[in-house]
């Protein structure tokens, strides 16, 4: 189980590449968005990785509050990181698609504002975990359930509010070389977020253990 | 008199061929108007595809930083961690 995450960069390794030659050399451009659309077929992976991460943070986070789990302190924490990281990947790729193909960077619609919105919640989540008061984990879990229920809103938000952000559908619909490139990247980018969160959820757990070393370590001197 | 029909040596084209609308050729592309539009059109194409690429780079550029970053940050907290594990384990 320790090498996991280490074979999973492997993979992840082997196949950017392959992803990356696929789409700029072997994936037609699309006809209405020209050269652009290019930024599609790492933008939506990430934005799927993005409330995929919320989601398992949500729910680590719930773990948390209700058994004290500590392992599930660790995966909210690492995932909680993976969602500001893939989510600043989103809101800053989707803003530079936006400026190339709608003539504009934000249009402030409702898939927009709501991605946003869960971003700016997980920021909060890991600055209450680090630099909150004693206890705060409490808050921070709430904080982390509240960013989970804002995944469904984000992806039903093009089918309930009117949005110029293209249709859940889309994907369904694309040419089979599209589909295929999109799946590829998604194949690339979801095993790097897997080993990385992983990695970061290990050192959560190491760090806890220290701290509780350095604790007895001082109780045993003050008691000597 | 019949005006219209000219000697042979008046009719014929200086070049010696005879100008009948079926031996001239229409030269496609060379009409100044087209050519202009099509150029223009060309230069609008080449502005959007460069102007595409930036967009790319910028985008790629972007995730590419953000997960070396992401990465490096794990490792310095890793170093960290062990350099914490080695104080306690020497005290």
């Amino acid at each position: 189980m320790k090498y996991v995450p280490y074979v999973l960069l492997a993979i992840a390794a082997l196949l950017f590449p392959y992803a990356v030659s696929q789409v700029f050399l072997h994936t037609p451009i699309e006809a209405e968005m020209g050269t652009a659309q290019k930024i599609f077929y790492f933008h939506v992976p990430l934005a799927w990785t993005t409330m995929v991460f919320g989601v398992v943070c949500g729910i680590a986070a719930g773990i948390q509050l209700r058994i004290r789990s500590e392992r599930a302190e660790a995966i909210a924490v690492a995932a909680g990181e993976m969602v500001v990281l893939c989510g600043a990947g989103v809101l800053i790729t989707g803003p530079i698609w936006g400026d190339a193909t709608w003539g504009t960077p934000w249009t402030g619609d409702a898939r927009q504002t709501s991605t946003a919105l869960l971003w700016l919640v997980f920021v909060a989540y890991l600055l209450v975990r680090r630099y909150g008061p004693a206890n705060s984990d409490r808050l921070a879990a709430a904080l982390a359930i509240f960013g989970a229920v804002d995944v469904p809103i984000i992806y039903y938000a093009v089918k309930i509010w009117k949005t110029i952000h293209p249709q859940t559908t889309v994907v369904g619909s694309l040419p089979g070389s599209m589909w295929a490139t999109l799946w590829l990247c998604v194949a690339a980018i979801l095993p790097t977020c897997i080993a990385l969160v992983w990695i970061r959820a290990d050192q959560e757990r190491s760090a806890m253990a220290l701290d509780r070393a350095w604790i007895e370590r001082d109780a045993a001197a003050a008691t000597a | 008199m019949d005006i219209t029909a000219l000697p042979e040596s008046e009719s014929a084209a200086p070049g010696g061929e005879a100008e009948s609308p079926e031996n001239v050729k229409k030269v496609e592309g060379r009409d100044p108007e087209t050519v202009r539009l099509k150029r223009a059109y060309e230069s609008e194409v080449e502005a959007k595809v460069a102007s595409d690429h930036q967009h790319i780079v910028w985008a790629y550029g972007v995730i590419w930083v953000l997960f070396v970053g992401y990465g490096m940050l794990l490792w310095r907290r890793a170093n960290a961690q062990r350099a914490d594990l080695e104080r306690l384990q020497k005290r």
